[in-house]
């Protein structure tokens, strides 16, 4: 059972207080009193969420009823509570006034009840909808927040592309599987296997942190989909899930500023004693893109010869070299300077396979 | 002076509970009677602020219980002091007419609920 809704009678004369709080018990309220607008006041801001309606006389001693209704309007925690003004016959002019100000609705002394009965609930309707809307607007508010947090949240672990997918009505269409041509860039160092059997753990954390931090700063910056990291090893592909025209150029120009920023890098860990080199790989073909794993713990991935290929390379690229496909280099024959490396036996592929180093782009950025 | 068509209409809207009008009296006539000897003072004193406020809960009080005459008089005294000049027959008559007529108000009422009887 709930609580009785309460109402507020304001009167300066008892005996007309008595009658209303009588005629709103027959409509099932409860009621409080009070002699005066400043007691009115009062007891709504000590009880803003009790009280639900407000049966307020215009003209009273103290605080009168436009000095309530005004005061009512400029305190947000109590603007919202329904006043129904009650008056005098002759007071009919004022009433006009306080609807003005904000005021619901109103009554004519004496009170009939079944008017009193027929406003109280219009009013109390009213209001309820008004509360269920807010009410309503702050869940959702609420929500919002709580979706805008876990898109942020999800950002910081996920490439931003994947992120935006998994927010977007588009993105389920994708992440459910689709083929497309990519360029995959395939990234790691040399020496790193016995860089980790030497160095401490917490020092591998640290060159690897540095290592990433300036990566990831590069694979953003050329806008790569960075399917994962493992260790020293970092797979980034283009051309989704947004489709970039250029994908094999961003690739390229992505390999070459990451192999200009690991220079100093690699310099510094040089002075601590580790031998370090980058070396990447880059392969254009088709591959099949969506999401990869299982249910709680998915990733978004590429599955296709042009992953395995790109990796490959990876593994046979020397300390800053970056081996580039026929195919990706046919693609970008007018922008690339490259040197060729010749025919290369890779592991897992039958026949072997022309490869040219990148030196440079013939026109910078 | 006593108009029992609002005691009869203010009964009906209580579901004929003559207990409760019986309070309603009660209270009328204990509140009322402090009323009554504040107008006085004031009119005495002629202080035309401190009138208004008695003369406006008088009149409404009066009025819901049906005793019209002293609600008109309330009124009167009422309009007087907000205008803030306690001159004028009227003004006058009604000061003076006041005590009087609430008397024979209050008394009607206590013959209007003996006729009424008891809860």
């Amino acid at each position: 059972m709930t609580d009785p809704t309460v109402a507020l009678v304001v009167d300066d004369s008892r005996v007309n207080r008595l009658v209303l709080i009588r005629q709103l018990a027959g409509l099932g309220l409860d009621a409080l009193e009070a002699e005066n607008g400043a007691e009115a006041l009062d007891l709504l801001r000590a009880n803003p969420h009790v009280i639900e309606l407000v049966l307020l006389d215009v003209i009273m001693p103290e605080l009168d009823g436009y000095a309530t209704l005004e005061a009512m309007k400029e305190d947000a925690a109590i603007r919202h509570i329904p006043v129904i003004m009650v008056s005098g016959v002759e007071e009919l002019d004022s009433v006009v006034r306080c609807i003005e100000l904000g005021a619901t609705d109103y009554l004519t002394k004496p009170i009939n009840p079944r008017i009193l009965g027929a406003r109280v609930n219009a009013s109390l309707t009213a209001k309820r909808l008004h509360d269920l809307e807010r009410e309503h607007l702050e869940q959702q508010r609420a929500l919002t927040a709580t979706i805008e947090r876990q898109r942020a949240e999800l950002a910081r672990f996920l490439s931003p592309q994947v992120a935006g997918l998994v927010s977007s009505a588009e993105g389920e269409q994708l992440l459910a599987g689709h083929r497309r041509e990519i360029t995959v860039a395939f990234c790691d160092l040399r020496g790193f296997t016995s860089f980790a059997e030497q160095a401490d753990p917490e020092e591998m954390l640290g060159v690897l942190g540095e290592y990433h931090t300036m990566m990831g700063e590069a694979i953003t910056e050329h806008g790569g989909t960075l399917e994962h990291f493992a260790g020293d090893g970092v797979m980034t592909f283009f051309n989704d899930p947004i489709p970039q025209a250029d994908h094999v150029e961003r690739a390229v120009r992505m390999a070459i500023a990451m192999r200009e920023r690991f220079a100093p890098l690699a310099q510094a860990w040089h002075k601590r004693g580790y031998e370090l080199g980058f070396g990447v790989g880059i392969a254009t073909g088709y591959a099949t893109l969506g999401r990869i794993g299982y249910e709680g713990r998915y990733d978004y991935g590429a599955i296709g010869n042009v992953v395995i290929l790109a990796s490959r390379l990876s593994s046979q690229a020397q300390a800053n070299q970056i081996l580039l496909s026929q195919r990706a280099h046919s693609m970008i024959e007018d922008v690339v300077e490259v040197e060729p490396v010749g025919d290369l036996t890779l592991k897992g592929i039958s026949r072997p396979v022309p490869v040219s180093n990148v030196l440079g782009v013939v026109t910078p950025a | 002076m006593l108009d029992e068509a609002v005691l009869a209409e203010l009964r009906t809207s209580v579901q004929g509970d003559t207990g409760f009008v019986r309070e309603l009296v009660d209270a009328y006539v204990a509140d009322s009677a402090a009323l009554v000897d504040a107008i006085d003072a004031a009119v005495a004193d002629a202080d035309a602020d401190a009138l208004v406020r008695p003369a406006h809960t008088l009149k409404s009080s009066s009025a819901t219980l049906g005793a019209m005459t002293v609600s008109g008089m309330a009124r009167t005294l009422e309009a007087a002091g907000r205008s803030g000049s306690l001159d004028g027959v009227e003004v006058r008559d009604a000061a003076e007419g006041l005590r009087g007529e609430w008397e024979a108000a209050t008394a009607a009422l206590r013959d209007w609920l003996a006729r009424a009887g008891s809860p």
